[in-house]
């Protein structure tokens, strides 16, 4: 399992143009929204936070997203089409440990997309955390992708290598709009701002904002996001067992 | 007489059965699969012995590569039981006594064939070393190139390399030689002899009957799901009809060439004369010592489209 989780990371880094996207597209549009709205000196009416900081919580949790949702789907598609899972369950290696294996991985390479984004905002914009509050911002968010990673090997597991690139990025570009990291969730019509409330991404953003504005965030955050990867990462595994024994 | 001594009776009993009757490798008790209306494997019922090369010849559709499917726990039997080594085909996946070389099995893009076969053998109890995995296979000089980018022959001895690298002790391959040039056909064989000459246990499928006839134990001939045929390569040519014995006559007399030794049937069509025999050595002495003059002689072997024919037909 450890080997696979090695052999999954050191495939993922080396595929650099890739790499390159999850981190270039969250600093790209921190730069862009932070330039045109920090001028205003703008402050988000539900958090209290400045647009800077706002949007680093925003874009972090965006690229996050991008990167945990984008690695896998596609990738383990191909993989089951191409036969390679097949010869892996062929192997002492067991299906659950591949899964695990995928959303661990796909997580890895969120952590360097969030500390993009951080590096950029502290060093453009001059936004100030305490060192205890950026690890504190890290970190939650990190595991706080643990979500996005299960439904991306869902996706891989349920459709094939063609609809996973496509059905990836309309779970991305949905998730991201309802979970307010592109514009603030209050401005979302009434039916749409309750269904955010429930979304991971949004509670996903909500554990950063909480952070950096200086409170722990609510347990309901925490519940929210197990929940929804218990169920995802539930569905994962059984998609990948059916897909990959002809019963 | 406490419960606890008639336990112990019971156990002695079992081990020395199980030290007189060599384990199965492999069974089949009355195994189906059907996938929606069409049935891949009717009944199957199949008993290898740990240490032989068997082939599992057939053509394409005949349920080969189910059976296999079953013997690797990736197909679920719709009926029956399959067997390996007396577990289920899960657990001996899982404690690393199978290998497996699939079809079309693609190989993980990014990688080195030696961070790969690397990889497999790792997952394995106790692996080969990995040198030994890599010149068995015949990969050293290809250890460094990436394995998303050989030749068809190449990636099919990685394929190899990634089945005998957990030194299992069941080997299965699926139509190994597919992808392969004459050349390496035959280095890939001499490959899997030297696996199979420890000892191990080898079942390949082929539908390449002198595959199946030089390097296995015995053949076992598969037609529409069901076993037509099972036994040494020796027997299967006898029971697919024999040979054929052809040469050109001429404008000499024919009658009587029927009743040469071994003959089963004659055929004379545009000036030559085919003989279908049994015993081809025997129909030739005779046909020399008849007197007749015989230019042209060929021997031929059943070729498989006959012997699956033959093979069907009888059922």
């Amino acid at each position: 399992m450890l080997r696979y989780l090695a052999l999954e990371i050191r495939r993922m880094y080396r595929d650099r143009r890739f790499v390159f996207f999850t981190i270039a597209i969250p600093v790209g549009f921190y730069l862009l929204w932070s330039n045109i709205f920090a001028r205003n000196g703008g402050i988000d009416t539900d958090t209290g936070l400045d647009a800077r900081t706002y949007l680093l919580v925003s874009m972090a949790s965006f690229g996050a997203l991008g990167a945990s949702l984008t690695t896998t789907g596609a990738r383990l598609a191909a993989e089951r089409q191409s036969g390679w899972l097949r010869q892996l369950q062929a192997t002492p290696l067991r299906p659950w440990a591949v899964i695990i294996a995928k959303v661990i991985a796909s997580m890895c390479l969120a952590l360097p997309a969030i500390a993009a984004v951080g590096i950029t905002a502290a060093l453009t914009q001059h936004v100030q955390l305490s060192p205890g509050r950026w690890a504190a911002m890290v970190g939650l968010m990190w595991i706080g992708t643990l979500p996005f990673a299960a439904l991306s090997t869902l996706i891989g597991s349920l459709v094939g290598a063609d609809a996973a690139q496509p059905a990836t990025v309309a779970c991305y570009f949905a998730l991201s709009i309802l979970g307010g990291l592109w514009m603030s969730v209050s401005i979302l019509p009434a039916t749409l701002r309750h269904i955010a409330h429930w979304t991971p991404s949004n509670r996903f953003a909500d554990l950063g904002w909480s952070v950096v504005a200086g409170h722990t965030p609510p347990a309901s955050d925490a519940f929210v996001l197990a929940a929804w990867t218990a169920v995802l990462g539930a569905l994962a595994i059984a998609a990948y067992r059916r897909a990959t024994v002809r019963s | 007489m406490s419960s606890r001594t008639q336990d112990r009776r019971h156990y002695a009993s079992g081990l020395c059965e199980s030290s007189v009757i060599p384990m199965n490798a492999i069974s089949f008790t009355g195994v189906s699969k059907s996938f929606g209306a069409v049935r891949a494997v009717e009944a199957l019922d199949l008993r290898i012995d740990s240490g032989q090369a068997v082939a599992l010849l057939g053509p394409n559709g005949a349920g080969k590569t189910t059976a296999i499917g079953m013997l690797l726990g990736l197909v679920r039997p719709s009926a029956g039981t399959v067997g390996v080594f007396g577990e289920s085909p899960d657990t001996a996946v899982r404690t690393g006594r199978i290998g497996a070389m699939l079809q079309d099995g693609a190989l993980v893009p990014g990688l080195t064939v030696r961070e790969v076969v690397d990889f497999v053998r790792g997952l394995y109890p106790e692996p080969m070393p990995l040198e030994e995995v890599l010149s068995l296979a015949d990969l050293a000089s290809l250890a460094k190139r990436r394995a998303d980018r050989l030749s068809g022959g190449q990636a099919q001895r990685v394929r190899f390399a990634l089945a005998i690298a957990g030194a299992p002790r069941l080997l299965v391959l699926d139509e190994p030689t597919s992808a392969m040039d004459v050349e390496s056909r035959r280095s890939f064989w001499a490959s899997m002899r030297a696996y199979a000459a420890g000892g191990r246990t080898v079942l390949f499928a082929t539908h390449y009957l002198e595959e199946a006839d030089e390097n296995a134990d015995r053949i076992i001939v598969m037609a529409a799901g069901r076993v037509v045929a099972d036994g040494t390569a020796q027997e299967i040519k006898a029971a697919a009809g024999g040979r054929t014995v052809r040469f050109t006559p001429g404008d000499q007399p024919t009658t009587g060439l029927d009743a040469l030794p071994g003959v089963t049937g004659i055929e004379v069509r545009g000036g030559s004369a085919q003989l279908s025999t049994t015993d081809p050595d025997a129909t030739v002495q005779a046909l020399y010592a008849s007197g007749i003059r015989v230019r042209d002689l060929e021997v031929k072997g059943a070729d498989l489209e006959e012997a699956f024919l033959s093979l069907t037909g009888d059922n």
